[in-house]
C-alpha cells in the first residue's frame, strides 16, 4: 500500500485505549483511530451492530473502504465480523485507483 | 550536484543490502550507510561496556516491551479479589502497578505467575504492586488453580471481562506496565521471564522514579 501511495487508516468502536493496546500487540505500521463514543465516521461509513456477547453495546461493521485522492469511495466491501475481506480484490482496484492518478 | 551524486552512489549498496530498511528508515537509512566510518566509533564509545546508562525505551525494547509513544493514563477500574478483597487502581497511586491479565487454561501463565511471585516478595517493599486480572473464570476453578501455585500477591476476578475489554486485551497472558504517575509504561503480549535481570533493570528504573504528589495521578 505504501508503495501505492495509499494511506491506511483503521478505525473502530473500542476506546482509544483499547486500540492502542490492539495496535502496539501488531506492531502496525499503519494508525488506528478511536471512534469512541459517538461512532460518528463508523455510523457514516459502515454502520453500526450489537456487540456479539454484549447486545447492549455498538460496534463497527466490518467494512473497507478505498478512497481516491479527489475523495472519491472507489471501492467498498462489508463483511461479517468473521469475514476476512477479500484482500486481491482490494489491491486490484488500488492499483486501477494508483495507476489511474 | 556532483557531490550529492558521489555520495547517493556510495550509500546504495547499503540500502540494496537491507530490503526494507531504506523504506522504513526513508532518508536517515541513507545517511546512516555514508557516515558508517564514523557510526562505528559512536557505537564503540557509547556501548554499555564503556558504562553509558541505559534509557528506560532502551531497556523496554530489550525486553520485548511495547512501548507507548505519547502519555496514556491507564484506565482505572476497581474489582474484587479471589480472597474477597476489594482493589480500586486509584488506591495504588504512587507504586509502580504490573497488570497481568491470565487464564487457568494458558500454559504460558503458570510459570510467568511464579516468576510475577518472586517479584512480588522481591520488590512489593519498595513500591511495586503486582495484580493479576483473571480472565473470567469462576472462583473454584481460579482457586484449585492457584491452591499448589503459592501465589500471594492479589488477583482479581474479571466475570464480564470489564476489565480486559478496558485495556483492550484480546488473548492472554497480556502485561501492562505502570509507572508512579499512572501513565502505562509498556505492553507485554505473551510470557515474560519477568524475574530476570532484564525485567529487573526496567522495574528499578521505574521504582527509582518520584512518586507523585498524593492527588496527582
Amino acid at each position: 500500500m505504501q508503495a501505492l501511495d495509499i494511506q491506511v487508516l483503521a478505525i473502530s468502536a473500542d476506546e482509544l485505549f483499547a486500540q492502542m493496546t490492539f495496535a502496539l500487540s501488531l506492531h502496525s505500521p499503519f494508525p488506528f483511530l478511536s471512534d469512541h463514543p459517538e461512532l460518528q465516521v463508523i455510523r457514516r461509513y459502515a454502520g453500526v451492530q450489537p456487540h456479539p456477547s454484549d447486545p447492549t453495546r455498538q460496534v463497527a461493521r466490518r467494512a473497507l473502504f478505498l478512497i481516491d485522492k479527489q475523495g472519491m469511495v472507489r471501492g467498498k466491501w462489508q463483511g461479517e465480523t468473521e469475514d476476512m475481506l477479500p484482500a486481491d480484490e482490494v489491491m486490484k482496484v488500488a492499483h486501477e485507483i494508483a495507476g489511474a492518478s | 550536484m556532483r557531490s550529492g551524486k558521489h555520495e547517493r552512489r556510495r550509500g546504495e549498496p547499503c540500502a540494496t543490502a537491507l530490503p526494507g530498511v531504506r523504506q522504513a528508515g526513508g532518508p536517515r537509512a541513507g545517511r546512516a550507510c555514508k557516515r558508517f566510518p564514523v557510526l562505528v566509533v559512536l557505537v564503540v564509545v557509547l556501548s554499555p561496556f564503556a558504562g553509558f546508562p541505559a534509557t528506560l525505551a532502551d531497556l523496554l525494547t530489550a525486553f520485548d516491551l511495547a512501548s507507548y509513544a505519547r502519555h496514556m493514563r491507564a484506565p482505572v477500574f476497581s474489582a474484587t479479589t479471589t480472597t474477597e478483597q476489594p482493589v480500586a487502581l486509584t488506591a495504588l497511586q504512587g507504586k509502580v502497578v504490573l497488570l497481568n491479565f491470565w487464564a487457568t487454561w494458558c500454559p504460558e501463565c503458570r510459570p510467568e505467575l511464579r516468576g510475577l511471585e518472586q517479584l512480588h516478595h522481591g520488590l512489593a517493599s519498595r513500591g511495586l504492586a503486582v495484580l493479576g486480572v483473571n480472565a473470567g473464570e469462576d472462583l473454584t476453578i481460579i482457586q484449585r488453580y492457584t491452591r499448589n501455585l503459592g501465589v500471594t500477591f492479589p488477583l482479581l476476578l474479571d466475570p464480564q471481562h470489564t476489565i480486559s475489554q478496558l485495556y483492550g486485551v484480546a488473548g492472554v497472558p497480556t502485561t501492562f506496565l505502570l509507572g508512579r504517575d499512572g501513565r502505562t509504561v509498556a505492553l507485554a503480549v505473551g510470557a515474560r521471564e519477568w524475574q530476570s535481570p532484564a525485567a529487573r533493570r526496567i522495574l528499578d528504573a521505574l521504582l527509582a522514579e518520584p512518586a507523585p504528589p498524593k492527588d496527582g495521578r
